[in-house]
């Protein structure tokens, strides 16, 4: 049982990069065929499609500082399942919000085409989601600081 | 091409086509809009030819008879069965079309549907039969267009009967698209909308041109034909339609 429970420990912590780095990469993905898509009809402003294009990318960044908030001396039962439990959720986190971030720049860019002086703000959706992104970290910091070691 | 950013990136470098007969050209030539629709795969691109062939005027123009244009419409509407937004859409296309062919029909002087069955699609067939001598049908009270139309056809002003078709078709077209943002649907939307734009773009061209010439004929002849009288054949022109059965 406590090498189950060791594993899922070993699983929580790296959970954050792993999903992370999908979301990220799945909504840059998005977000980066609508501005190829948007400069292939557009003489300009190349530079702020591709931008706001990759915002996904802070996922995996949190991801990466939640793994080290979470980084323990050494993985036992003791903490193993406090790692599992917050790595794995806000590793979801991070995954979810990538890719639903990338979905909303695409229709941001796909919009702005059509009246650019939109562009700004809608940009907005996206940046809620950031935001979510942000609580998940946050709170994995402060609960992080609570895990017996 | 299945993936979803595929299909962003397609939909993504097409134009907006902006409001119907606000545009005097359409945003994307003919060439430019094939080169960016090669990156569908081949079978979406048989679709999207079946749906433009059976929806434009120019398409179904080709056949003799209404019931080669019904038997066709319903081998596409089988074909889009992975579709069925597309098939909708040309369903609900092919019943205006059977609504404007009765008006015309009635229009030239038919004095009843007859076998609505060789000419007709769709739900309301039976109440355009049952209600032959009702303006709209008998169907004005959700559709108060028909009765608008009716009263356009009747006074001949063809101008004005093929903005409120093109208008009712584009309502449709809006309906649909507003469930499609990055998929084949809102591609073959677009298609389909781009293809009024561009016809409504060249017909309003041709028709700059007959009333050019009319007017410069009639100062070369200096007869007194009146701009009002120009105004009038310019409206009575007998220029195909853009909407409606091959009635």
């Amino acid at each position: 049982m406590n090498e189950f429970v060791v594993a899922l420990g070993w699983f929580g912590l790296y959970a954050p990069v792993a999903l992370g780095a999908i979301g990220s990469a799945w909504g840059c993905a998005l977000g980066g065929s609508a501005a190829i898509g948007a400069m292939l009809d557009s003489d300009g402003g190349y530079g702020r499609f591709i931008g706001v294009s990759l915002m996904p990318s802070s996922q995996v960044i949190y991801g990466i500082v939640i793994m080290f908030s979470l980084q323990q001396s050494s993985v036992d039962a003791a903490n193993g399942a406090a790692l599992f439990g917050i790595g794995v959720l806000s590793g979801f986190t991070m995954l979810v919000t990538g890719i639903r971030q990338g979905e909303v720049l695409a229709s941001a860019i796909h919009a702005s085409k059509a009246k650019p002086e939109i562009f700004g703000i809608s940009l907005a959706p996206a940046a809620v989601l950031e935001g979510f992104s942000v609580f998940a970290l946050v709170f994995a910091l402060v609960l992080a600081g609570s895990i017996p070691s | 091409m299945s993936a979803p950013h595929q299909y962003i990136a397609l939909v993504t470098s097409l134009p907006h086509l902006g409001e119907l007969f606000t545009r005097k050209e359409v945003p994307i030539s003919e060439f430019r809009l094939r080169q960016r629709l090669s990156m569908l795969e081949a079978d979406h691109r048989k679709f999207l030819r079946e749906l433009v062939e059976i929806t434009a005027w120019a398409g179904v123009a080709k056949y003799d008879q209404d019931l080669e244009v019904v038997r066709r419409a319903k081998q596409v509407i089988d074909d889009l069965k992975e579709y069925p937004d597309l098939q909708h859409l040309v369903g609900t296309r092919m019943e205006t079309r059977t609504l404007i062919a009765a008006l015309r029909r009635r229009r030239d002087g038919q004095e009843a549907a007859g076998d609505i069955a060789l000419w007709g699609y769709g739900r309301w067939c039976a109440q355009v039969k049952a209600n032959w001598s009702d303006p709209a049908f008998g169907l004005g009270h959700f559709m108060p267009w028909i009765a608008e139309a009716h009263r356009l056809m009747q006074a001949g002003d063809h101008i004005a009967m093929e903005r409120l078709t093109l208008t009712q078709v584009f309502r449709q077209l809006d309906h649909y698209g507003a469930l499609h943002e990055f998929d084949f649907e809102a591609v073959a939307i677009y298609v389909l909308r781009w293809v009024i734009v561009e016809r409504w773009s060249r017909y309003d061209e041709t028709d700059a041109r007959n009333r050019l010439e009319a007017l410069v004929a009639a100062a070369l002849e200096g007869s007194n034909a009146t701009e009002a009288q120009v105004q009038t054949d310019f409206l009575s022109t007998t220029s195909p339609p853009l909407e409606g059965a091959s009635s």
